[in-house]
């Protein structure tokens, strides 16, 4: 039996992992770096490249590599989010054939899920590498706080990697898996989840390796990339104030600001000060300009404080959700690359009234987490048990617009859930059944699943009939949902299935696309 | 009360010289008699019985103690008694035959130890059993206790456990296994939930008085009659329906029911008249009658929002620059109400921010800007207003980055070009003062 990997898709770095002999382990590319950063070019003599060479190109080439593919997956193109990523990249987005989101690069169109592909059959490729044999399988991370497309298309993108996804996890509860694994003891802990793009914090129960997940909570789109961003706003209002000239229209300036500025804020979680010094930034009739700036880590915590505010707000609220209070954590766990910012951690410290683990690497714990989840499916010697729960609450729509939950997000699966109702209109003969995921009390704020109708009701007066509606999520997340009608026995039922942004047939021409590709690389 | 001893494999038959008719028993404990048929271990009887624990196994003492029943077979010489996978080794012994799993279902040939499927079809037989008892923990245990049950038994039930491999039938015994397993941990780690399930599982039959309690004891004449009924675990809707009290009467039900449809239309008269405050407190009333109808609740809330509506237009239309810090107060409470209602509403929430920067109220007046630029980001104006409260705060980047934005929205605009020249005056001039 071939082994099976365990990735975290980041939103900027990737990372793969394999349980070897029992332990846990972080594949190293072949350049030696155990990230790979999750970028995608096109050189100008139309080269594909990925991650280090991707990136190391960026800036001569920003309109052509594409980055933070993650923050547009499974959304659909008119999404804020989405509208929001259109102003900020230097690469173009254009609406696609089904309302997504698609990236044009090297004169031709990407989809999301097929960026997210190639990222990961690159870290597939340094798996093999690594294993000397081929990879077939892996389990493949997520934010907590992705909704059902999200996660399709992640699979999908699996697929068209070539890999077949036995389980899409939430990256928080990956990261409790790889921190409990080989911890005896019952521990609640805190999993706070900072990384490129996005923001999780989860809740969880960890005793002899069993992992429960009480709540999580967490902001899509807010992540280091927006701290990034804030050092290139001060840099670009520095520098117009002082120069009188406005570099937002510049791409390559812009991203050699956008690097420079990641960098600096890497370096200020070690220093006090950094010199930002880029040359020959942008020139003019009267020369060359000169970019040189001083950043101070109070420069930089003050220009970021209501994001790290926010995050805190999150793990305010999480708690509220999981019932307990922050003194009841036994162990924080720091995930993600941000989360090594002192002023985050102080934060976090202060709020919890204790010190954050120092025992697990932020940007390599959600990977080793997979692995581990990975193996403990497919290996009976690893005993790690994850009791895996639904991210987002279940429900039918009812009279007059509401949504009725009947189970809500963080449940454990497998489950079977059911709830009586009725008929609002006198000799009602048939009820329609609305299945809907989402948080919002109003049905139509909520994501249809599938519809079906239970006729067949016997005459009676309304609020007479009783209907149980009965819920069921198997073991890999299959939703059934059936109606009953407990006076004749009438029953009807649904399967859902869930659905990316892509079909069937679209992922089979992308795959057979990029088969030939990985020819051509080949030779 | 004195020690009991418990020899938990030890089978019993009613001793054939006594006569039990002048017991004095209640139901449940005639049922626990009624249970012992030569065949039963006292580790199976204490748990059908219906009654606590504890107070089976006194019965049971009891009753040797008088001679009423004796031993018929010594489970002791079997396997160790506690282990019930070992028991079932020997499919011809009287555990094997008690517990009654089937097995001709345990098939060598798949990819699961013989083992683990005997304790599956063991486990599968328990699962009508009270929730306590499935998990094995006692009555009204510590949420830490039940957690650990729950966490014990899920490493060994977990559907996960055999991903991909092939185990045949056990798949969806393990499936259903462990949902109720699940099922039991919600609901003991529940304090409310769990208290209704502890009610109706004490009393498993008719008799809602505590079985236990002598006072309500039967005579023994009739504690014949209710036996004969198997505990049948009760159905999911059935826990549904005692878990809504309000269901269980229907007469009653309909009767409260209907009176409530009847006030109800009155209600709907007044509203028809525009008599809002009657309409309010007639639906008030039918909801007193039928606290579950959404229909009535959601007319309380339109009725509601119409009322706040009436009074707010006023203040909506008027301009909050004239109003006295009294009236401005008094409109503040009122929006607070609709918002209460319509929380997302861009007017009102512009309109509690504003009034809220007027009062001075500023982290108020920042939530509610927020609010409004999540819903409407595009507005020059939304986005200047919240510079203006954010440089009341003192959070000079908030104000600048809101005031550029409105500058980027509309370069027309020039309250946000002067604003944010008076800002970025201020932040350099305080600036140069820190360093100097």
């Amino acid at each position: 039996m071939s082994r099976v990997i365990g990735i975290d898709l980041g939103t900027t770095n990737s990372c793969v992992a394999v349980v070897e002999n029992g332990q846990p382990t972080v594949i190293p590319n072949s350049g030696g770096y155990k990230t790979t950063p999750s970028m995608f070019g096109i050189s100008q003599d139309g080269k594909r490249l990925v991650g280090h060479l991707a990136k190391r190109q960026a800036i001569t080439n920003a309109r052509n590599t594409i980055s933070a593919a993650k923050r547009l997956i499974g959304r659909r193109f008119d999404d804020p989010e989405v509208q929001k990523s259109i102003d900020l990249s230097p690469f173009e987005i254009v609406r696609g054939a089904n309302d997504d989101p698609r990236i044009k690069a090297g004169g031709k169109t990407f989809t999301c899920p097929e960026i997210s592909g190639i990222i990961l059959r690159e870290m597939k490729r340094v798996a093999e590498e690594y294993l000397h044999e081929t990879v077939q399988e892996a389990v493949i991370t997520v934010p907590a706080h992705f909704n059902d497309t999200q996660r399709q298309c992640t699979k999908d993108a699996g697929k068209i990697a070539g890999l077949e996804v036995l389980r899409i996890i939430n990256e928080p509860t990956a990261a409790a898996l790889a921190y409990g694994m080989n911890r005896a003891g019952e521990e609640r802990i805190a999993v706070y989840d900072l990384g490129g793009g996005t923001f999780d914090i989860s809740i969880l129960d960890i005793s002899d390796g069993v992992v429960e997940v009480l709540a999580t909570s967490g902001k899509t789109f807010l992540g280091g990339e927006d701290f990034d961003r804030r050092i290139v706003e001060h840099l670009l209002e520095w520098f117009e104030e002082t120069e009188g000239m406005d570099l937002r229209g510049d791409t390559m300036a812009l991203q050699r600001l956008k690097d420079a500025s990641e960098k600096a804020k890497c370096d200020l979680s070690m220093r006090d000060t950094v010199e930002i010094n880029l040359p020959f930034i942008a020139s003019d009739s009267e020369g060359p300009r000169h970019l040189n700036y001083e950043l101070t880590r109070e420069n930089l915590e003050n220009l970021v404080r209501d994001i790290v505010e926010g995050t805190i707000k999150s793990v305010e609220q999480c708690c509220g959700d999981a019932g307990v209070k922050p003194e009841d954590i036994d162990q924080i766990v720091l995930v993600g690359g941000q989360s090594r910012m002192p002023l985050v951690q102080k934060r976090v410290t202060e709020f919890f009234g204790k010190r954050p683990h120092k025992g697990v690497n932020p940007d390599e714990v959600v990977g080793l987490g997979a692995a581990i989840h990975a193996a403990a499916l497919l290996d009976s010697e690893n005993d790690m048990l994850l009791l895996d729960v639904t991210p987002l609450s279940l429900g039918i729509g009812t009279f007059g617009g509401h949504f009725a939950k009947l189970i809500d997000r963080n449940t454990t699966v497998p489950v079977n859930k059911g709830h009586t109702f009725t008929t609002t209109q006198d000799d009602q003969s048939a009820v329609k059944i609305r299945v809907l995921q989402g948080e919002s009390d109003l049905a139509g704020e909520n994501d249809l699943l599938g519809e079906f109708v239970l006729s067949g009701i016997r005459p009676a007066p309304k609020g007479e009939p009783e209907i149980e509606v009965s819920f069921d999520i198997d073991a890999n997340g299959i939703v059934s949902v059936s109606a009953r009608d407990l006076a004749t026995d009438q029953e009807q039922s649904i399967t859902v299935s869930s659905t990316g942004t892509l079909s069937d047939s679209e992922i089979d021409e992308i795959i057979e696309e990029h088969d030939l590709y990985e020819v051509q690389l080949r030779d | 009360m004195k020690q009991v001893e418990k020899p938990m494999e030890q089978v019993y038959a009613l001793a054939f010289d006594r006569d039990a008719t002048h017991l004095n028993l209640t139901a449940s404990q005639g049922y626990l008699f009624s249970r012992i048929d030569g065949t039963t271990p006292w580790r199976l009887l204490r748990e059908i019985g219906g009654l606590p624990l504890e107070e089976a196994d006194t019965c049971l003492a009891q009753w040797i103690e008088e001679g009423l029943i004796e031993v018929v077979s010594d489970g002791s010489t079997q396997a160790s008694p506690v282990d019930a996978a070992s028991d079932a080794d020997e499919p011809e012994s009287e555990q094997g035959a008690a517990i009654g799993i089937d097995e001709s279902q345990i098939d060598d040939r798949l990819e699961i130890d013989s083992e683990a499927q005997r304790r599956i079809l063991e486990f599968e037989t328990t699962l009508g059993l009270s929730y306590d008892r499935l998990l094995d923990v006692p009555r009204g245990a510590d949420p830490k206790v039940v957690k650990r049950a729950y966490f014990k038994l899920s490493k060994e039930f977990h559907p996960d456990r055999y991903f991909r491999r092939e185990i045949g039938n056990h798949a969806a015994r393990l499936e259903q296994i462990f949902k109720k397993i699940l099922e039991a941990y919600e609901i003991l780690s529940d304090p409310d939930l769990c208290q209704l399930e502890n009610q109706q599982d004490s009393s498993p039959e008719t008799d809602v008085g505590s079985p236990l309690d002598p006072a309500t004891e039967s005579s023994g004449d009739q504690n014949a009659d209710p036996i004969p009924q198997e505990p049948q675990p009760l159905s999911k809707l059935e826990r549904l329906r005692q878990r809504m009290p309000f269901k269980i009467d229907h007469a009653a039900i309909a009767a409260r029911r209907h009176k409530a449809q009847e006030i109800f239309r009155a209600a709907e008269s007044s509203l028809k008249a525009g008599r809002l405050s009657e309409a309010e407190a007639n639906i008030r009333i039918a909801i007193s009658f039928d606290p579950h109808c959404a229909e009535f609740k959601e007319a309380l809330g339109t009725v509601r929002i119409q009322a706040a509506g009436t009074r707010a237009t006023k203040l909506l239309n008027g301009s909050s620059e004239r109003m006295s810090d009294g009236e401005l107060r008094e409109g503040l409470t009122l929006l607070e109400d609709i918002l209460i209602y319509r929380p997302h509403d861009p007017k009102l929430n512009e309109r509690a921010a504003r009034i809220c920067l007027q009062l001075g109220k500023f982290e108020l007046a920042k939530g509610y800007v927020e609010t409004l630029i999540e819903r409407v980001s595009e507005s020059s104006e939304h986005h200047v207003l919240a510079g203006r409260i954010f440089r009341e705060l003192n959070d000079v980047e908030g104000a600048v980055s809101a005031f550029e934005m409105a500058l980027k929205l509309d370069g027309e605009n020039l309250d946000a070009r002067r604003a944010l020249a008076s800002v970025r005056l201020g932040a350099r001039d305080s600036a140069r003062g820190g360093k100097s």
